[in-house]
């Protein structure tokens, strides 16, 4: 108890510094704005990643919007109907189900309740007020995959992820791509640990690349990236954070971090609802949108080429701008 | 009969009570608006024809049938631990019977129903074989099972059953003809609570009206004199008792899934196979009585999301509640067996 409401606490007031958005103007919005959002987390937003995240997005949203907020932690499938059900009969203008799961019980209650908008994470089923939120994590990946293999003295890059999901398999696949752009001659290993949370399988794969001479990681795998970071640390190779900013888990250690900001991506689709022209659609977020970013470990940031930094620079421009597209994007493919 | 079934209704009125009273002081202790909350847990409970139908009844839809589970179970002196586990096995063949094969309605929701029972009396009579040819307490191997069912439902969902597009662990979604009918248009309350009552008043029938169920007492009762006096063989009334408890509680999960998740889960079940004893306990293995119970624990449960959501009131503390209430009722329990004992004594 005691804990998550200190957790609680901490995440409205991370919500509250976060960057762009400016709280004092809550009151003036507050009067004449009043939209009603409500979020479904699938687990506690004590875990400081996905539903922690989300929880400052609608806490964010709450302070930047003066909207009327309410979170539901559902326990089981059970919750899902009836907390959809509920919010849309209480007549709120926005419920996010934070994740795969949700999309199927949105489906079925959304057409009961026209009135109201239903968002899920990683939902690819759209209908008048039916929407899949994605995010271009890929576009991220990218950029670090240039900076990667910039730093590589052997050319060899590792890329070690949790499981073999369409999006993580993207971002691998934009890696590689990103890393050829500089170095054509690199070569990308590539592997899943077969879960999210084992540590210790983890920093066993990444030793295992390290010998085989790769000496930048990027790893996507939650928990068990840890235990990669913890092995690049150990042998003194580059790694790459991903999803959160963990620039500073490893500070001489990771070179730079692929966030998704889940705050920004829910503010970005409330504020849509708020000013009434949100149209359903997969949204689709990434680097344009500052929902997915390449941050460079500010430590380590003079071990980047200051070329390699400036065509970072202008790739990211191009990716903003749409004049480039990756063709390996999770949310491009059609078979979804 | 009929003036103590009046007296425990009676004192789980007054032990509910009780525990909404402490309810309130931890509301208040924890600085939420006591107000707000208790008025969002009897919105979300009983304050609307939405929210009985659709939250209340269809929570109790689980915790009536396997609380049945564990009623016969207990009646017939076989501690089974293990509904959980029949629960989640019966939820799964229901599945994969639902996904591989359509007929008419009424023959595709009856078969699925079938095959949890089928199910969960197979994964109860692995326990029950082993407490009648080994002497195994089936506490410990029913208490075991439950995480072999966990586990097994795990791999099935991110192996065999898994949804076509193989990403998600769950399973892909039931058809339309594979669900249970909704009772009352217009709200989610399936055909399954209606099933539930039926089956609560056979049992309380079997249990008082036939010679089987005057068997399973005896047995409960007392398996020694049941043996001594020479007309019944313990053992297979127990391990008849166990397998039809396992049945009862896979057919829970079947309904479940029929009738609420339409789609197999890794966490299909928040523990019902466990709530389902306190409901047992708390109805004194009265089969009528654990409808009454069964409806007391959907209307918190229900209540305690509707705080959650309109009231910010963490839904953990409704938990706390809930355990109050079966410590106070086995205590009492202890309680009036000791005063009878020592009446009788006297």
């Amino acid at each position: 108890m005691l804990i998550r409401r200190v957790a609680v606490t901490l995440l409205a007031v991370l919500a509250a510094c976060g960057k762009g958005e400016k709280p004092a103007a809550a009151g003036h919005d507050a009067a004449k704005s009043g939209i009603r959002v409500a979020l479904l987390t699938p687990g506690p937003i004590s875990d400081q990643a996905w539903n922690g995240g989300a929880y400052a997005g609608l806490m964010r949203i709450k302070d930047s919007l003066g909207a009327q907020v309410s979170h539901v932690q559902t326990k089981s499938p059970q919750d899902f109907d009836e907390n959809f059900r509920q919010y849309g009969s209480q007549g709120y203008d926005l419920v996010f189900g934070h994740g795969f799961e949700f999309q199927e019980a949105a489906a079925r209650v959304a057409k009961d309740f026209p009135k109201t908008i239903y968002v899920t994470t990683s939902g690819h089923t759209v209908a008048a007020n039916l929407a899949g939120m994605d995010f271009a994590f890929e576009e991220g990946a990218y950029l670090a995959g240039m900076v990667a293999a910039s730093v590589s003295k052997s050319g060899i890059l590792g890329c070690i992820g949790g499981t073999e999901l369409p999006p993580v398999k993207a971002s691998f696949k934009a890696f590689e791509l990103g890393a050829k752009s500089v170095n054509p001659k690199a070569q990308v290993l590539t592997g899943y640990i077969g879960n999210w949370e084992d540590v210790s399988a983890g920093k066993e794969q990444a030793l295992a690349y390290i010998a085989r001479g790769a000496d930048v990681l990027f790893q996507n795998a939650d928990a068990a990236g840890l235990g990669i970071i913890q092995a690049a640390r150990e042998r003194k190779v580059f790694a790459v954070g991903a999803n959160a900013d963990q620039n500073g888990v490893a500070p001489e250690t990771i070179i730079g971090s692929v966030v998704i900001d889940l705050p920004h991506a829910l503010l970005t689709v409330a504020r849509e609802v708020q000013e009434k022209h949100f149209t359903p659609r997969v949204i689709s977020l990434g680097l344009k949108d500052e929902v997915v970013r390449w941050t460079v470990n500010p430590k380590l940031a003079n071990a980047v080429p200051a070329n390699i930094t400036k065509s970072v620079d202008s790739v990211r421009a191009l990716l903003r701008s749409g004049s480039m597209h990756l063709p390996v994007g999770a949310t491009s493919d059609s078979s979804r | 009969m009929n003036t103590s079934a009046l007296r425990d209704v009676s004192v789980v009125a007054a032990l509910t009570m009780f525990a909404l009273l402490l309810l309130t002081i931890i509301l208040a202790a924890t600085g939420h608006d006591v107000g707000d909350a208790l008025t969002a847990l009897a919105r979300g409970s009983v304050g609307s024809w939405d929210a009985l139908l659709s939250g209340t009844l269809v929570r109790a839809t689980p915790l009536l049938i396997a609380g049945l589970a564990i009623t016969l179970a207990f009646r017939a002196g076989v501690l089974n631990i293990g509904a959980e586990g029949q629960l989640l096995m019966g939820a799964a063949a229901a599945t994969a019977l639902g996904l591989a094969w359509h007929g008419p309605a009424w023959l595709t929701v009856g078969g699925l129903l079938l095959a949890g029972a089928l199910a969960g009396g197979c994964w109860a009579a692995v326990a029950a074989t082993l407490r009648l040819r080994f002497g195994v307490l089936e506490v410990i191997s029913t208490l075991m099972l439950n995480f072999v069912a966990q586990y097994l439902l795990g791999w099935l969902v991110r192996g065999p059953m898994q949804e076509p597009t193989r990403i998600y662990p769950q399973s892909a979604t039931l058809d339309t003809v594979a669900r249970l009918p909704i009772v009352i248009p217009g709200s989610r309350l399936h055909a399954g609570f209606l099933l539930g009552i039926v089956l609560a008043v056979a049992l309380a029938i079997l249990l008082r009206r036939t010679a089987a169920g005057f068997r399973i007492r005896l047995v409960g009762a007392n398996p020694v004199a049941a043996v001594s006096a020479g007309r019944v063989d313990a053992a297979v009334v127990a391990f008849g008792a166990f397998i039809a408890s396992g049945a009862l509680a896979g057919f829970a999960g079947a309904v479940e899934v029929s009738g609420v998740t339409f789609a197999l889960y890794e966490n299909l079940s928040p523990g019902y196979g466990f709530s389902a004893i306190a409901v047992a306990l708390l109805a004194r293995l009265n089969p009528l009585g654990v409808i009454g119970t069964a409806v007391l624990f959907g209307a918190l449960e229900a209540g305690a999301v509707s705080m959650q959501r309109d009231a910010a009131v963490p839904s953990v503390v409704v938990n706390v509640v809930e355990a109050v209430l079966i410590l106070l009722v086995v205590a009492t329990d202890r309680w009036r067996a000791q005063r009878l004992t020592a009446q009788a004594g006297t």
